[in-house]
């Protein structure tokens, strides 16, 4: 597939979706929510990760062109959020954290007045309300009032709605909250859709990265309102992979062993984690293993967590 | 990608025009007069706002009756029947500025609204816009309908002329209630988002001190004597805005008789105070909207 359908993309090189230098916000009352942050973020689905008061809703609210900046500057699209306010708030679509909608009306009524204040035309926003509707697969509970459906029926309202206006950016606050597993791996497989096949750059909000990272391309990490990392997820990933190795007894002694052969070995419970270095770590596995006449259970590949990158940098952490 | 083929139900870009802020604002307040209305909501949300109309229209008829059997204009147009007109307009801005505004703050919509193209003070324009509208069709209309009901009834152009004449006064008082009453429900509706307890502020603002204010006028020596009511009775009526919009009427030169004593020398003092009361209402709704936030 080469450019984008309709929409007026602009081809050529590639645009990043969101370019942020410097940027900083205080708060009246000496709170410091974004520290001199730059960080650029590339069409595909990114990760927005940090803890509670990392800076990430400030982060939102400065891209919607909400709150102005302090200092730095920040565009969406290529239109700096703090002039064009409105064509970044009409070509995106949020989708906030908590409960935001009305309960006595129908999905279809309230996706089509969204459309509406979205500067669609009436008939245009009724058909993308119902086309809005059936991609995160309300169709056929569209005529249902919403005080009827269910936490997860009512997440993907809240992310029809932000499909209704045909944005070229979503940004997701924490889109899985309250959702069951089974209902979160839902949602998450919907919005890799979004991301994928509709062609439409995503942010996703999150303090769970374990749960974000496996629809992620990107990763930018904020902490305290600066940039901990950005990455794309495979340099997240790729280079550190691990082998979980489980036996029934003598888990010291075998990593006593491994050590001893020369790979990098850690505890993790019950079982042993052994840094991946290609095919003969396998092997040097197997060999220790059978030299101590070990019974061996498991041993598997494991990517790690995202969450386990970031504990990996002592000197970030340490500039707190 | 493939274009044109039926069994293809992939994501469709949007090529049509884009509205801007204006068309936005207007389809907002299109909505939010709809709602006033209780159109596109269930049956229960029809019944205030129709007994409303039918009740301020109900003067309008009779007169319409009456005046086809001989009898003059039975109610002057710059004060319709107050009391009747008061009651009922404090019912409507009581039951249904809560419908436009605690509605969205319930449910925590403002926020989807926020992200889109609107900006801050966008919102509560179209509210102010839709309820001023909805408040000046049900004040407006049976004013209209006294006006045909007598014309038609009139003998000759002269007689027509004069009822016009007289008429338009009673539009423009007609518009300062619209403006006053949405703009004040609004406010208050605006602080909360339990509905019942907007309805009974907004009650209390507009209800409970006309109740007070007639009391107060009783005991300063009531509404009689045109020439000059004593101070007291004269500066009473300014506790409420049912008796402020009388009070200015009178200032204006609305001659009709009113449960309000001729603010006299006062007059400008009440155009100040109706003033004051918009600019604190609108200010209020403006400063509401400016601090909100998306969550």
């Amino acid at each position: 597939m080469t450019a984008a359908t309709g929409g007026g993309h602009a081809g050529g090189v590639t645009e990043m979706v969101i370019d942020i230098q410097a940027l900083t916000k205080r708060y009246p009352r000496g709170v410091t929510a974004l520290d001199g942050l730059t960080v650029r973020f590339a069409p595909g689905i990114t990760g927005l990760i940090g803890a509670n008061g990392a800076g990430k809703s400030t982060l939102i609210k400065i891209l919607l062109g909400l709150v102005p900046p302090t200092s730095g500057r920040a565009s969406v699209l290529g239109h700096d959020t703090a002039t064009s306010g409105d064509w970044v708030r009409g070509h995106t679509g949020y989708m906030p954290e908590h409960d935001c909608l009305p309960p006595d009306v129908s999905g279809t009524e309230f996706v089509t007045h969204l459309g509406r204040m979205s500067g669609l035309p009436r008939t245009a926003a009724r058909e993308r309300a119902a086309e809005s509707l059936r991609h995160v697969g309300l169709y056929e509970e569209r005529y249902r009032m919403i005080g009827g459906y269910s936490t997860g029926m009512k997440q993907r309202v809240k992310l029809a709605q932000t499909l209704v206006g045909d944005p070229r950016l979503l940004l997701l606050d924490e889109p899985t909250t309250g959702l069951d597993p089974g209902g979160r791996t839902a949602m998450l497989d919907l919005i890799a859709r979004i991301g994928g096949e509709f062609g439409i750059s995503i942010v996703i909000s999150s303090h769970l990265l374990g749960e974000v990272e496996r629809i992620c391309d990107h990763l930018v990490a904020l902490e305290a309102g600066a940039l901990l990392r950005a990455d794309t997820i495979t340099s997240f990933t790729s280079t550190r992979q691990v082998l979980a190795v489980e036996v029934d007894e003598g888990l010291p002694e075998l990593a006593a062993e491994l050590a001893r052969r020369g790979a990098s070995c850690r505890p993790d419970g019950r079982v042993l984690l052994v840094q991946l270095d290609g095919e003969a770590t396998y092997d040097l596995i197997r060999d220790a293993i059978a030299d101590l006449g070990l019974p061996l259970n498991r041993l598997e590949q494991r990517r790690r967590q995202v969450a386990e990158l970031f504990a990996d940098q002592p000197e970030l952490e340490a500039t707190r | 990608m493939t274009t044109g083929v039926i069994h293809d139900l992939g994501y469709q870009h949007y090529d049509g025009p884009r509205l801007g802020r204006p068309a936005i604002v207007r389809a907002l307040a299109w909505h939010s007069l709809r709602s006033a209305f209780g159109l596109g909501r269930g049956a229960r949300a029809k019944i205030v706002p129709v007994l409303v109309f039918v009740i301020m229209c109900l003067p309008a008829v009779v007169n319409a009756v009456t005046t086809a059997g001989g009898h003059g204009r039975l109610f002057p147009y710059d004060t319709y029947v107050f009391r009747l007109r008061a009651l009922m307009m404090t019912i409507f801005v009581a039951a249904q500025a809560p419908e436009l505004m605690s509605r969205d703050l319930r449910s925590h919509v403002l926020p989807l609204y926020l992200s889109r193209p609107l900006r801050r003070l966008d919102y509560p324009l179209a509210k102010f816009l839709a309820f001023t509208a909805a408040c000046l069709l049900l004040i407006e209309i049976p004013l209209l309908l006294l006006y045909l009901g007598t014309i038609v009834n009139a003998g000759g152009w002269a007689a027509i002329w004069a009822q016009t004449r007289a008429l338009f006064p009673g539009l423009l008082i007609g518009v300062l209630w619209a403006v006053l009453l949405a703009a004040g429900g609004l406010a208050i509706a605006s602080c909360t988002g339990r509905r019942a307890y907007a309805t009974g502020a907004i009650a209390i603002y507009f209800f409970l001190t006309w109740t007070l204010a007639s009391i107060l006028i009783g005991v300063g020596g009531g509404p009689k004597g045109l020439a000059g009511a004593p101070l007291a009775a004269r500066l009473a009526g300014l506790i409420s805005p049912v008796t402020v919009l009388e009070g200015v009427r009178q200032w204006l030169g609305g001659t009709s008789p009113s449960p309000v004593p001729p603010p006299g020398s006062l007059g400008a003092v009440y155009g100040v105070m109706l003033l004051a009361l918009l600019a604190a209402s609108l200010g209020w709704l403006a400063v509401r909207y400016l601090r909100a936030g998306l969550s």
